[in-house]
């Protein structure tokens, strides 16, 4: 029993495992190469962004630097170096052109470095000064026009300059952008909090500070370095690089953004699919498990009214092969009961010819005589109870005397009643009528109670049979005076292998078989205790005619009549 | 009683014998055959009325022997005797046009009984014939 119930246990795990197995995991993998590709695309599209927006301020700081060319440009062409060195021209000049205040200062120089004018913050600390050596100076003389690295210069403040000088190079023009306004070119590129933008020279110096900080380039950011055309993207860690050259390839223009600041949307759309997944896995799961339990349950209970059907069927192989035995044990009986009675028959004939004077124990004789006739009576009712009993094991629907197979089935049993002293009183309905049935399985079920019900009693007791009928039904009642039956085993009696008596005494499926044999003969087997103690089984049979069945009679006693 | 003849067919001797002395001592004729064939041979002979034929015998059988009888004397009535779970060859020798059947053990009054209800309607069968020969007879012009 219980490795029947480790069986099916294994197999709703099994089963479960099956489905986890083919079907969930495939849908989890599916699902996390749908993230997965997801996340790719995102990324991609963070990518674009990044692209775009270091396209877009590539072009703002060269237009923002181009625009300071061409208006010095324009100027140093409209004013010749006697003009622009004037000081007061170039404070009415400064004043003018930098309403916007993108210039911090302007300073006119003459070809061979000299300041000649200077309008700006930091006069004290760069009046008088020589610039011919200063790198920017000498850039500007020999193109016309630069655009510096930042650099400390005399002022010793980190600044950058343009400088175009007039187009007969007597001076040069130099304008210190405003560094804020120049910086604030960059602080739209910046994505989420942790992302930076920033510009750099060849040597990864900082044109413009980072929007987080930074003073250096990490060493891998160093590799951004390397020159390439138009815009690239790299990823570093958990950052994702766009880099862009500008100024003739002398700085770079890096948008730096963290990968999971951009990845909100993303994030939220993969917490909601697993959320939906997770919900559906274990929506899923939990049919599953559902179904397994029932597809197993049912599994369970065929096998169970399968094996009880093949218990039946032993049973009935049994009976059978009892009433073959029986059938052969009487055949071998009755030929030496027929000569015992013939022979005691021609006693008792040949006795009254005898002198009863002569004959000293006459009367003995004729006693027993008479004595050895009713014992072979016995016997012969004995053997035809047999062989009827046998005929009866082979037959199908036939119709039954119930009142004639609770005799035969008592005679089955009355002498294990005698031995435990229990009486069988058979309260029979002397017009009960015959019923179209199965005989042996009914006669089975008679067995099956009878026994159980001197089960119940065990010794000193009283088993009461009583069988009634109306126009629909036959019912025998089974009430012994036993103990009677507690609700618990009441819930579990008709169980297949539910047993109450020792391990190894009963197989449990006495009353199982009962409830279905009464359950196919079309009646039903109810139980229940009886008020003055002791259970009482009741089967209802319905009342079938010959007509109903198609089948002929047959003489069940008839011969019995025959013989005596 | 009325007086007649039986013939007991059954394979076991002391069985035979027995009845036939118990059915002599009753001033009924009785006589024995073994089997089958015997049984004929002597029906063939003439003067039996009734046959106590057993169903299980050696060689012919007693359904076999009972359609045998039938067919050459149909007005001898035959009583089969079952002496185990033939029954159904009693009830087929039924269909065959026996008188009865007995199933062993039985009491001898039981089997006299039937013998002699089997006489009873062999003779009244037997009148009836006559009677109906005297008719034809009677109805035919001299």
């Amino acid at each position: 029993m219980n490795n029947k119930k480790m069986y099916y246990s294994r197999l709703r795990r099994g089963l479960i495992s099956a489905f986890f197995i083919f079907i969930l995991v495939p849908t989890l993998f599916v699902s996390w190469v749908t993230i997965y590709n997801l996340r790719k695309c995102a990324i991609q599209r963070i990518e674009n962004s990044g692209v775009r927006m270091a396209e877009d301020r590539t072009d703002a700081v060269s237009q923002y630097l181009n625009k300071q060319i061409i208006l010095l440009s324009t100027l140093a062409g409209m004013y010749p170096i006697k003009i622009m060195g004037d000081q007061p021209h170039l404070d009415q000049l400064f004043r003018s052109v930098n309403e916007r205040g993108d210039v911090v200062d302007l300073h006119v120089i003459d070809s061979a470095g000299k300041q000649l004018a200077y309008v700006g913050p930091y006069r004290s600390s760069i009046e008088g000064k020589n610039y011919k050596d200063a790198p920017w100076f000498k850039e500007a003389m020999v193109a016309g026009k630069h655009v510096s690295d930042v650099f400390m210069g005399y002022r010793n403040v980190p600044h950058l300059v343009v400088a175009v000088t007039d187009p007969l190079k007597t001076y040069v023009f130099r304008a210190t952008i405003n560094s804020e306004k120049f910086n604030a070119l960059l602080l739209r590129a910046q994505t989420g909090p942790s992302g930076d933008a920033y510009i750099v020279n060849r040597h990864g110096e900082f044109q413009t500070p980072s929007l987080q900080g930074t003073i250096e380039l990490a060493a891998a950011e160093k590799n951004l370095l390397e020159y390439h055309e138009g815009t690239s993207t790299r990823t570093i860690g958990p950052f994702l690089y766009t880099s862009s050259w500008m100024k003739d390839g002398q700085w770079l223009l890096v948008v730096k953004s963290k990968i999971s600041d951009s990845l909100g949307t993303f994030n939220e759309r993969r917490n909601n699919s697993l959320m939906i997944i997770t919900a559906s896995s274990m929506l899923f799961l939990g049919a599953a498990v559902l179904l397994c339990r029932y597809m197993v349950g049912r599994l369970e209970q065929d096998d169970r009214r399968r094996a009880d059907m093949d218990q039946q069927m032993v049973q009935v192989e049994k009976m059978a092969s009892i009433g073959r035995l029986a059938a052969g044990i009487a055949h071998e009986i009755n030929n030496p009961l027929q000569m015992i009675t013939n022979q005691a028959g021609w006693i008792e004939e040949l006795l009254p010819d005898e002198d009863p004077e002569a004959v000293k124990n006459l009367g003995e004789y004729q006693d027993a005589v008479t004595k050895i006739k009713y014992h072979v009576r016995r016997a012969g009712t004995i053997t035809h109870r047999l062989l009827g009993f046998s005929r009866r094991m082979s037959a199908e629907k036939e119709s039954v005397s119930v009142n004639e197979l609770l005799e035969e089935t008592v005679s089955f049993v009355e002498n294990e009643a005698v031995n435990h002293n229990i009486i069988i009183e058979q309260l029979l309905d002397k017009n009960l009528p015959t019923t179209m049935t199965d005989g042996p399985q009914l006669q089975q079920v008679f067995l099956n109670l009878l026994n159980n019900c001197l089960d119940a009693v065990e010794q000193n007791g009283r088993i009461t049979i009583t069988t009634k009928a109306d126009d629909t039904s036959i019912s025998i009642e089974f009430a012994d005076s036993g103990p009677g039956i507690s609700a618990e085993v009441m819930k579990q009696i008709f169980d297949p292998f539910f047993t109450t008596k020792d391990p190894g005494k009963g197989t449990g499926l006495g009353m199982s078989i009962c409830y279905d044999i009464m359950k196919k003969l079309g009646g039903k087997i109810e139980v229940k205790n009886n008020k003055v103690g002791g259970a009482i089984f009741t089967l209802t049979l319905p009342l079938k005619h010959l007509s109903e069945s198609g089948q002929g009679d047959r003489r069940t006693s008839g011969y019995d009549e025959s013989i005596y | 009683m009325a007086l007649f003849n039986v013939l007991v067919v059954d394979d076991e001797q002391e069985f035979r014998d027995m009845t036939i002395k118990r059915l002599s001592k009753r001033d009924i004729i009785a006589e024995g055959a073994e089997n089958g064939e015997m049984a004929i041979e002597r029906i063939k002979r003439g003067d039996i009325d009734v046959v106590l034929l057993d169903v299980k015998m050696p060689g012919m059988g007693g359904v076999a022997t009972l359609r045998e009888i039938k067919q050459i004397k149909p007005l001898i009535e035959v009583v089969m005797l079952t002496g185990h779970a033939s029954v159904e060859s009693g009830i087929d020798g039924m269909k065959l046009g026996a008188f009865d059947y007995l199933m062993k053990p039985m009491e001898f009054e039981s089997l006299l009984e039937k013998l002699s209800e089997a006489y009873e309607r062999k003779r009244i069968q037997q009148d009836k014939i006559e009677q109906a020969q005297i008719k034809r007879d009677m109805a035919r012009p001299s």
